[in-house]
């Protein structure tokens, strides 16, 4: 005798799995909406009427910040615990202490919207870990 | 021919553009009618210069931000 029947067992998951879709066939694509927020709400910022609270985020760590918008482009950012690389970097003299370790960021061109500056922020601090 | 997602940072809104090589950012901001912003692959890169071609630097399908000019202090008041 060249066979020996040794009887049945389940095939492994992952082929049953392949055998039930080609049997049922693929159904209909479901097409993913894209979320347009804009990027402040990306990175996790909460508004409280005119207050932003949040952290500005870079390859080197998340930085607790506050961001108050009077009005238009009139905002002001403030950063909390600037680190050592920041203190070091060439433009830690636009940081202004304003009491219990906030700095206000001094902007020499205003951004027009709260989420340009965090980005201008982000990068600053980057430069500074990276300078 | 390579797909991009512009996120104009302000406001979240989503720009689809289709670029060829050789397209510089300036190009892409004209076309999209973006003045006073600039271009980067956010936060922990350089923005691209107005005459910089991007296709080199993007990858297809890639999202990149427009935010509006900022800067940290001014050189000559603050550094």
């Amino acid at each position: 005798m060249r066979l020996k029947d040794l009887g049945t067992r389940p095939a492994p998951a992952a082929i049953r799995n392949l055998l039930s879709r080609i049997v049922r066939g693929h159904g209909p694509s479901v097409s993913v909406q894209r979320r347009q927020i804009p990027y402040w709400q990306e990175r996790g910022w909460q508004q409280r009427g005119n207050t932003y609270t949040g952290a500005y985020q870079t390859r080197h760590g998340a930085f607790t910040g506050e961001i108050r918008q009077h009005h238009g482009n009139d905002i002001e950012f403030f950063l909390y615990q600037p680190s050592q690389e920041i203190q070091s970097h060439s433009h830690w003299a636009c940081f202004q202490h304003r009491g219990n370790d906030w700095y206000l960021v001094h902007m020499g061109r205003r951004p027009n919207d709260v989420s340009s500056g965090i980005l201008a922020i982000e990068r600053l601090i980057t430069e500074a870990f990276e300078d | 021919m390579k797909r991009l997602s512009v996120v104009v940072a302000g406001t979240g809104q989503i720009r689809d553009v289709e670029i060829q090589p050789g397209t510089t950012a300036g190009d892409i901001l004209n076309q999209l009618g973006l003045k006073d912003y600039l271009l980067s692959k956010g936060p922990n890169d350089p923005f691209f210069a107005a005459a910089e071609s991007v296709f080199d630097k993007v990858n297809d399908g890639e999202k990149i931000f427009a935010s509006t000019k900022a800067e940290v202090g001014e050189r000559l008041l603050c550094a």
